[in-house]
């Protein structure tokens, strides 16, 4: 590590959010990112910066502006129409080099883009980088240990890079003052974007594009993006999410006819019945999967680790259904019901369908 | 028509702590390492499937390499089994507390070290560290092109056609070998453990020179690497605090004991899913 490196004490700087762009459309968590930024760059009283990458971008810079961006970087090249670890790190690297001191912070959402880009700029930058983020500060921090004297020190603005841990129930606050950028990839759905306000100024800056041949040696042939149900989890108004508690795939289908009761409906799987291929990997909520906020989840057979429970613990209401009255599940949700999945289900099937018929004087069903 | 080469085709695999078992799981919810049972990190098992399916498919040979403290022998001994050809471990003090940086920066010079990989498989993540960070900081360093969330690898003629997971779809990817892939739990699940592997790992117990040929152990010195860009020293993040989740909500209304119909109508009288449900119908 250079010597520079050790001696800067983490002064304040920037924050940079890398927009995230797919099939021409920004990604909300981008707006999210630029939410959590504003906090951390209001604390520093310094800048909020967003760099968004693509081609023809029409009113997005502006609208980067709107929530809450104070400058806006366009790196615009009829290459960067689509998401590509090569082009899009040489130009995001460039960019960074150009700046005449680097962001404090950078951060970036933890999607698969987000996550396939952000470990090549930080081992680019030799920077730190804390993954999966759930809640970021700005903070002081004092390093004590001897093993390293010259990081030993007081450093006044860290970013806090706050994320679930390993083992059942730790919050981990991973720092890296040392030097900046310091940088984080965040979940979708956690943090909170600003409210649109249209009056917002800021500054559009056109940043130049210089791809090499060899960030070409990949090549997309062909992008398929499913909207079927089940898949667009993060948008569903209610989730009916399944765990080894079903007993085998085939408690799915039980899943699925209640799931039908409710207008805007997907499934949801907890990690270890996507680990045993009773259902794909895209339904997987928690950690290592996707963060939801629906207005409610039906858990079904779930036990509520940790690692699932970060990804839906932010739902409007949370019923969960489990034989064991002593699951963590129980300790979160809004309403608990001790028993059978299979018992409690098709139960559940009757009065709730039962509910729409009479709101609708209609035949039990799902309003499509 | 299937261009059949001699590749020679890397995975990473890493030993983690059993999550599953309650042994060495401190009451405050850390991880004694020394107590804890040891697994081969999930995921790597993907990563497993891939480079042997690769090589039953294409020909070439297959490297395992692990960095961690001597146990860690185990998960290449486990790789042996499945029909690995060699392992690696790149063991060293020095590497104690490393980050996602550090360890990508000692796997590289390990990768160096070893051979002209023309894939390098890698787990999508890993249970512990859990951050899906070593394989493109790796690819990084080795001015490799990637593919991340890899659920589907071929190589025809000679070029490199896979499929990966991106924000709700697919993706279809083209590239020249070598390249790194880090595999989805959504590839195909490891095999059996083969006959003839499990065979030679109890002969290579019994024979410990025979071993040291097959599960190479080496250190910092050795592969040439710089033990300050290593350890708690060469990583640029620290653990800086760790505090317990509080109990969110910790009101759960609770409903039990009785027949699945009163359950239901006493949830129904108690929540006001009706109103929930109107409101979404509504809409
Ligand atoms: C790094 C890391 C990342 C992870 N990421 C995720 C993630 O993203 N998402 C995730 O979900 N998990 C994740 N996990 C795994 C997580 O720790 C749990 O192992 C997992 O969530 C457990 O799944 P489960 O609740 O379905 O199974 P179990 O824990 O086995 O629980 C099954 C539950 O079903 C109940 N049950 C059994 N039979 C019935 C019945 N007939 N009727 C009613 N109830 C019944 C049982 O009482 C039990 O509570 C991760 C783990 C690690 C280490
Ligand atoms: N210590 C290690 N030894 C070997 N491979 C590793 C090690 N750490 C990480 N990896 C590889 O990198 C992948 C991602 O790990 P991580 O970034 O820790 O989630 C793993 O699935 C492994 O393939």
């Amino acid at each position: 590590m250079s010597d520079e490196a050790v001696t800067n004490f983490c002064p304040k700087g920037d924050v940079l959010v890398i927009a995230e762009v797919a099939a021409g459309e920004l990604q909300p968590v981008t707006l999210e990112l630029l939410g959590a930024g504003r906090i951390l760059s209001d604390k520093m009283e310094r800048s909020l910066l967003c760099l968004v990458l693509g081609h023809n971008l029409g009113d997005i810079p502006q609208k980067l502006i709107e929530y809450g961006a104070d400058v806006v970087y366009v790196a615009d090249h009829p290459e960067l129409y689509q998401y590509r670890t090569l082009t899009y790190r040489r130009a995001v690297c460039d960019f960074l080099e150009s700046l005449p001191e680097p962001p404090h912070t950078t951060l970036l959402g933890s999607t698969t883009t987000g996550r396939d880009l952000a470990p090549r700029i930080a081992a680019h930058f030799d920077t730190g980088l804390t993954a999966d983020c759930t809640e970021l500060d700005i903070g002081p921090y004092e390093h004590k240990s001897k093993v390293d004297p010259s990081k030993v020190g007081l450093y006044p603005n860290c970013l806090y890079a706050i994320r679930p841990s390993f083992g059942e129930s730790l919050k981990a606050r991973i720092l890296g003052p040392w030097k900046n950028p310091q940088m984080a990839t965040a979940r979708p759905g956690v943090m909170i974007p600003l409210k649109l306000d249209p009056n917002r100024v800021g500054k559009i800056v056109n940043v130049p594009v210089n791809l090499q041949p060899e960030d070409y040696r990949l090549v997309v042939a062909d992008t398929v993006r499913e909207i079927s149900k089940g898949f667009k989890l993060t948008e569903a108004d209610v989730i009916i999410a399944g765990g080894f508690g079903l007993g085998s795939a085939d408690g799915f289908e039980l899943l699925k006819k209640l799931a039908d009761c409710f207008p805007n409906s997907a499934i949801g799987a907890s990690r270890k019945v996507v680990d045993l291929g009773w259902i794909p990997y895209q339904h997987q909520v928690g950690q290592t999967g996707k963060t939801v906020r629906p207005k409610l989840y039906i858990a079904c057979g779930i036990s509520g680790a940790i690692q699932h429970r970060v990804g839906m613990s932010k739902s409007g209401m949370i019923i969960a259904i489990n034989k064991d009255p002593d699951a963590p599940i129980f300790k979160f949700a809004n309403y608990g019901i001790v028993g059978d999945v299979y018992q409690i289900i098709p139960e559940m099937i009757k009065e709730f369908g039962a509910v729409i018929k009479k709101e609708e004087g209609e035949p039990v069903g799902r309003a499509r | 028509m299937l261009a059949t080469g001699s590749y020679n085709i890397f995975v990473l695999v890493k030993q983690v702590p059993d999550q599953g078992s309650k042994a060495g799981i401190n009451p405050d919810g850390t991880i004694d390492r020394a107590k804890a049972k040891r697994m081969l990190n999930p995921f790597d098992r993907y990563a497993l499937q891939a480079a042997l399916f690769t090589k039953r498919t294409y020909g070439g040979t297959v490297t395992a390499i692990s960095m961690g403290p001597p146990p860690a022998t185990e998960v290449l001994l486990e790789a042996l089994e499945h029909g690995v050809d060699l392992g690696y471990l790149l063991c060293d003090r020095r590497l104690a507390a490393s980050d996602t940086l550090a360890t990508a920066y000692a796997l590289y010079k390990t990768i160096l070290y070893v051979g002209k990989p023309d894939v390098i498989f890698c787990g999508l993540q890993t249970t512990d560290g859990d951050t899906a960070q070593v394989g493109p900081q790796l690819a990084e360093r080795l001015n490799l092109p990637q593919i991340t969330y890899c659920e589907d690898f071929a190589i025809v003629n000679g070029k490199v056609e896979a499929q990966r997971i991106i924000e709700g779809g697919t993706q279809k990817v083209v590239t020249d070998l070598p390249v790194l892939v880090t595999v989805a739990n959504s590839y195909h699940a490891l095999e059996y453990k083969s006959f003839r592997g499990a065979w030679r790992v109890q002969q290579l117990k019994r024979n410990p020179e025979e071993m040291s040929k097959y599960i190479r152990t080496v250190d910092l010195d050795v592969i040439g690497a710089d033990a300050e860009r290593c350890g708690l020293k060469g990583s640029p993040t620290i653990v800086a605090a760790t505090e317990k989740v509080g109990e969110i909500g910790g009101n759960c209304c609770m409903f039990e004991g009785n027949s699945p119909e009163v359950l239901i109508s006493d949830l129904l009288a108690a929540a006001n899913v009706k109103e929930y449900i109107a409101a979404l119908e509504a809409k």
